[in-house]
């Protein structure tokens, strides 16, 4: 098989959220010798990225965006350990998790996998994240951006409290920090100084490679 | 100083300038819808502004002189009241009166009992009148949040002042008989008793949610300003965590879970959908944040079962056809009404799988959905009445799905901790409310329950108020209820292993 088809056939499969045929077929990829990295580009994050216009059109929604990145997730996996030197290129950092007092992280996932496909670096510290957490590897990874979320209205103060802590250490500037989930609002974003509220993970990713100029 | 006047009523109200529109409209006891209490999320708060046209009150202040016009008409409601009830032995007084209570969040339901025959004397119901913190238990405790203790009195009193008002209406003129009520006893969700009794309530609302309490409470009426008579009792259930809470307790005493010998699931579904299963002599529970999609809101023609709701939807070749309560002009969709319409469209092939509108370009040119459906921008939407301008858009649908899926997904969670399938399911027990409106058609027909489960539907009624009364008659029922609370165990779905995926598959509809 040649390999832009095979590139195709592993796209359409991600689209098509099949798990098990994107593992064949990258399995298939290694034993024709292809650069894992180009099967990844070419393929897998191809796939991802058109279901994220899927998913912004209205045609896929949360499940088809999780489920497809299952299929993602399972072809890097295959891919990953043939990958032979480190990548060098300079990736744009974001830090990721869901406020302290709250568990729920599907919309969260749904921001990171995107993120990620869309070529972000992304630091996912999970769900009821203590909010110096934020900060902390904020720093020590040299994010450019900070990402939180949350699903109650009780816990949407501690966004506030993050970028308080920003501005008490004098580093605010440093970051771009954007908010989302269902009780959030620009309103709510215009009162605590967030950069920016996004509707979705899609509009996320928009936002941030604006924000970047990517 | 401002004054806003009312156009509707004429009524003038004098405020500080510059104070929030909705804040006075509520203190005044005007009534404006505000689901997110006034955070300019819903958009359910619209009054028109002279000179300025429509606004979200929420997001206005008040300035000099303003005109208003109020938008909504509160309208009367139906409240579920009765149910099914166990045979069971009197053992509590000997003669008086008791007052059993069912404190939902969206409405309370109030009966006064004779003691001595157990016989309802009368009844009184209406809607939480803490809505005005905002419809959803989280919404009222981000409320205690934002005004800490003051704000805990005030919820609390708004509750009190309610049953006061209930009492009165129950007890009539007949202050005598005030004084004869011995107990009253109220199960209520595990937010519900905590403001009720004026206990902060806040950890409820954050992570690890842990209640103050779960034990079942005891103390005088008075104690909390409840208008009975001087030695009047005051008993609320116990709890089992913070979102299975002493209704559900009632519900599944009522519904005697523990006796099964089968595999049978109580359902209870509104805004929080909780789940108990009782299989092989265990009783599992877990609680899903459905959201308040299934109650007609976040819905951009949303709105609560009350008069004018559309409640029942076909839609064929002839037209869309719309069923509303007590037979009015249609004013938009409760909550089984949009159920009905996502039903529809499922069946009548107008959705997909994924929850996706179909194209309406995707259709021949002669075929009759293209009168239905229609494309706004990117947005497809279906309409059901083209002069009311009611319509349905793929945003309301998606809230419906999510809705769905969490309660699929709890359902279907409790199934896998329990190691049983969905065939092994003896009963289905729906409860509460809000489920006694749903037909299996629409259950099953969106996808809420598996397709397997829809011969196995018993509606139970209102099983909390029917625990409340079955507590006021009989020690032995509180002390069995109290042991039954430790019994149920509760599990967090978000911790279950695999739950996104599991969430995910259950967003998907039901279509063939």
């Amino acid at each position: 098989m040649e390999k832009e088809l095979l590139f195709k056939e592993i796209s359409d499969n991600v689209v098509e959220m099949e798990e098990d045929i994107v593992e064949e077929l990258c399995e298939k990829s290694l034993e024709m010798g292809i650069d894992p990295t180009e099967t990844i580009n070419k393929g897998l994050i191809d796939g991802m990225d058109r279901v994220s216009v899927l998913y912004e059109d209205g045609e896929y929604f949360l499940p088809e965006v999780l489920t497809a990145s299952y299929a993602l997730n399972v072809g890097i996996d295959v891919l990953k350990p043939h990958i032979k030197q480190e990548e060098s290129s300079k990736r744009v950092k974001v830090v990721i998790g869901v406020v302290e007092g709250d568990t729920h992280d599907i919309g969260k996932n749904l921001v990171k996998i995107m993120s990620e496909s869309g070529g972000f670096e992304v630091y996912d510290l999970g769900r009821d994240v203590p909010l110096d957490e934020f900060v902390t590897v904020a720093e020590e990874k040299e994010c450019d951006f900070i990402c939180m979320s949350t699903l109650m209205t009780t816990t949407m103060p501690g966004m506030r409290t993050v970028i308080e802590k920003l501005n008490e250490k004098n580093i605010r500037d440093k970051y771009k920090v954007l908010i989302g989930g269902g009780p959030v609002s620009q309103k709510f974003a215009d009162e605590i100084g967030a950069d920016a509220y996004t509707v979705d993970a899609a509009a996320c990713v928009k936002k941030m490679k604006e924000l970047k100029g990517v | 100083m401002a004054v806003i006047t009312i156009q509707n009523t004429g009524q003038k109200i004098c405020c500080n300038d510059g104070d929030n529109l909705l804040r006075v409209l509520l203190a005044h006891g005007i009534f404006v819808d505000n689901p997110c209490n006034g955070t300019g999320v819903c958009g359910k708060c619209k009054v028109r502004i002279d000179g300025a046209g429509i606004c979200l009150s929420c997001m206005t202040q008040v300035r000099e002189e303003l005109t208003i016009e109020l938008l909504q008409k509160e309208r009367k409601h139906r409240v579920l009241t009765k149910g099914y009830m166990p045979e069971f032995e009197f053992a509590n007084y000997e003669n008086g009166y008791g007052i059993a209570v069912d404190i939902g969040t969206t409405t309370v339901v109030m009966a006064l009992i004779d003691l001595q025959t157990g016989e309802e004397i009368a009844n009184a119901s209406r809607i939480n009148a803490q809505k005005q913190f905002g419809l959803d238990v989280l919404t009222r405790i981000t409320y205690e949040y934002n005004h800490g203790e003051a704000g805990i009195q005030e919820l609390q009193k708004t509750i009190v002042d309610s049953m006061n008002e209930m009492l009165e209406e129950l007890v009539g003129a007949d202050e005598s008989l005030r004084n004869q009520i011995k107990e009253i006893v109220v199960a209520a969700n595990c937010t519900m008793t905590h403001m009720l009794l004026g206990v902060d309530a806040r950890s409820i609302g954050r992570a690890p949610y842990a209640p103050v309490f779960r034990e079942a409470q005891e103390c005088l009426a008075s104690a909390i300003g409840l208008r009975a008579g001087e030695e009047t009792k005051l008993y609320c259930l116990p709890q089992v965590s913070s979102y299975i809470g002493a209704d559900i307790v009632a519900g599944a005493y009522v519904c005697e879970l523990e006796k099964e010998a089968g595999n049978v699931l109580f359902i209870d579904i509104g805004t929080n959908g909780e789940i108990v299963l009782a299989s092989k002599g265990k009783l599992l529970s877990c609680s899903c944040a459905a959201g308040p999609a299934l109650e007609g809101m976040n819905i951009s023609c949303g709105m609560r079962a009350a008069e004018g709701a559309i409640e029942d939807v076909v839609i064929s070749e002839e037209g869309v056809q719309v069923k509303t309560i007590g037979d009015l002009e249609p004013v938009g969709l409760c909550g089984s009404g949009i159920l009905a319409v996502v039903r529809e469209l499922i069946q009548k092939g107008f959705l997909k799988k994924t929850g996706a509108l179909i194209q309406p370009d995707s259709l021949k040119e002669d075929d009759w959905k293209r009168s239905v459906l229609r494309a706004v921008s990117k947005q497809r939407e279906a309409v059901l009445c083209r002069d009311q301008e009611i319509i349905v858009t793929q945003d309301d649908i998606r809230q419906v799905q999510l809705a769905k899926g969490a309660i699929l997904s709890g359902f279907t969670a409790l199934l896998k901790k329990a190691e049983i399938s969905m065939r092994e399911l003896d009963k289905v027990l729906i409860a509460g409310q809000f489920g006694a409106h749903l037909p299996a058609e629409s259950l099953v027909g969106v996808g809420i329950l598996p397709e397997q489960v829809k011969e196995k539907l018993v509606y139970v009624g209102n099983s909390s108020k029917t625990g409340a009364y079955m507590a006021l008659m009989s020690k032995k029922v509180r002390q069995e209820m109290e042991l039954l609370a430790e019994k149920i165990e509760y599990f967090e779905l978000a911790e279950t292993t695999d739950y996104e995926r599991v969430f995910a598959e259950s967003m998907r509809f039901p279509v063939k």
